[in-house]
């Protein structure tokens, strides 16, 4: 079965997060830290340069309406994080389908890695992040530890387990990658 | 120890065919063989622990250890069994012992240092649910049984062909030999019924662990750094995975278990995971 075409971005499946949202405030002791962010490969093309550009102008010009800040940063790896800040969750929801959407629109939908959600989780008192896989179309919960490169398999288990059927779970754990560092 | 179970069960078998062959009677045999058993059954929880290099160890020699046990006994119910460390990298635990009164539960030093404490108290109850169901006695019994069997299979040819009337020794010449491979192949099959059974106990102690410590999360997470291998939740960020692979479109291959599984005690480690992911999802209420 080759695949010689790099996989679309899945966003729809991205809205089960707002919902999702109601369960992890509720009954998972979870609570946004108003932080998402998308994360992309920069192509070093003028023309991708200027989708940017423009897709930034619309998220701030959007955004601002609802409080919610835009900036933009590059991490060590060469990926470019547009990270959203606000209050309002389901803005930023809004927002980072937004991003996916201009990228895809402009035809770089492959060049999307991922979105992340932050929380602060109140039963370990460490944030807690939900990462959307694009091209799987589903989240994964990554839940860091104290110490270098160390992550709370247990917990996220139990996240996993708790929010059930309300999002889209990778279910291969192997594809459960970390995002050390995650600046959100 | 799959092959050494095996051979054990064989050399029954095959001795058992030999002793009639030999003319013994059914009464010889039956005692011989009941005394290997007691044998086997008395002294294999010794001869396991002396072979792993294990040394009971006091509560103030390890205090965290014996912590965890007590707390495992008093949710099981049991008397507290021995507590053993054995000096080995590898990381293991494993219990031995006919009754919870003359159990002995056994950590190595590997996997002492391998994992943090929830996950290893989860890995204890593991063990602690195989001294609870008296697994080492079950097993035991019924691999007895299959040489049982086997015995049988050899009982019946020769009482067809022999025992009734007169000797035919000519008969028995030829016969021995189809004999031996028939009550070796009743042998295989009641072999691979063991294993099954085998497996069964083990997700019956997964799920021992789960309901004593409250956890099957952690019982997952210490499952999945024991494992070490590819079904881990990786360590390497998504970052470096997508730029190295083009990860995201090409899928792992996957190792067909096939029929290897056949002959596996434990269950192949993807199910085990399915299945205490399971137990979690009802334990939150979300199944």
């Amino acid at each position: 079965m080759g695949r010689r075409k790099l996989a679309q971005p899945a966003p729809d499946r991205l809205f089960a997060m707002s919902t999702a949202y109601v369960t992890m405030e509720t009954g998972m002791g979870l609570t946004s830290r108003g932080t998402a962010a998308i994360v992309f490969q920069p192509l070093a093309t003028a023309d991708f340069e200027s989708i940017v550009r423009d897709m930034e102008e619309v998220v701030r010009a959007t955004a601002s309406d609802s409080g919610t800040t835009v900036t933009s940063s590059d991490d060590t790896y060469g990926f470019r994080w547009l990270v959203l800040r606000g209050s309002d969750f389901d803005d930023l929801v809004v927002g980072i389908n937004a991003v996916s959407s201009a990228l895809e629109a402009g035809g770089y939908g492959e060049r999307v890695l991922c979105a992340v959600f932050g929380f602060d989780d109140s039963r370990t008192k460490r944030p807690v992040y939900w990462i959307y896989n694009y091209k799987r179309g589903a989240f994964y919960p990554f839940a860091p530890a104290p110490g270098s490169e160390h992550r709370d398999n247990e917990r996220e288990f139990v996240l996993k387990a708790q929010i059930g059927k309300d999002l889209p779970v990778e279910q291969e754990l192997d594809r459960w990658f970390p995002l050390w560092g995650t600046p959100i | 120890m799959l092959l050494t179970i095996f051979l054990l069960g064989l050399v029954y078998a095959v001795l058992i065919a030999v002793l009639i062959a030999a003319g013994a009677g059914a009464v010889t045999i039956a005692i011989v063989a009941a005394g290997l058993f007691a044998v086997q059954l008395f002294t294999s929880d010794k001869i396991a622990l002396a072979s792993m290099g294990a040394r009971e160890v006091t509560p103030q020699e390890a205090p965290q250890l014996h912590a965890i046990v007590d707390r495992l006994c008093v949710q099981a119910n049991i008397p507290k069994p021995r507590v053993a460390i054995a000096q080995t990298p590898m990381p293991n635990a494993f219990a031995v012992g006919r009754s919870p009164k003359t159990a002995t539960v056994c950590a190595t030093t590997g996997i002492l240092q391998l994992l943090d404490p929830a996950e290893l108290e989860a890995v204890l109850g593991h063990e602690v649910t195989h001294v609870l169901n008296r697994d080492v006695v079950v097993m035991t019994i019924a691999s007895f049984f299959a040489s049982i069997a086997a015995f049988i299979t050899q009982f019946g040819f020769f009482f067809g062909g022999g025992f009734g009337g007169g000797r035919n020794n000519q008969n028995n010449n030829n016969g021995f030999i189809f004999v031996i491979l028939i009550s070796a192949a009743v042998y295989v099959i009641s072999f691979l019924l063991l294993q099954a059974l085998s497996r069964y106990r083990e997700f019956a102690a997964d799920r021992g662990s789960a309901i004593l410590t409250g956890r099957p999360s952690a019982l997952i997470s210490a499952l999945l750094k024991i494992d070490g291998g590819m079904s881990r939740i990786p360590q390497r960020d998504l970052r470096a995975a997508s730029s190295e692979l083009a990860a995201f479109y090409i899928f792992p291959p996957k190792v067909k278990q096939g029929l290897s599984s056949l002959f596996s005690t434990h269950p192949p480690l993807t199910a085990r995971i399915e299945r205490l992911q399971r137990l979690e999802a009802q334990l939150q209420g979300t199944a």
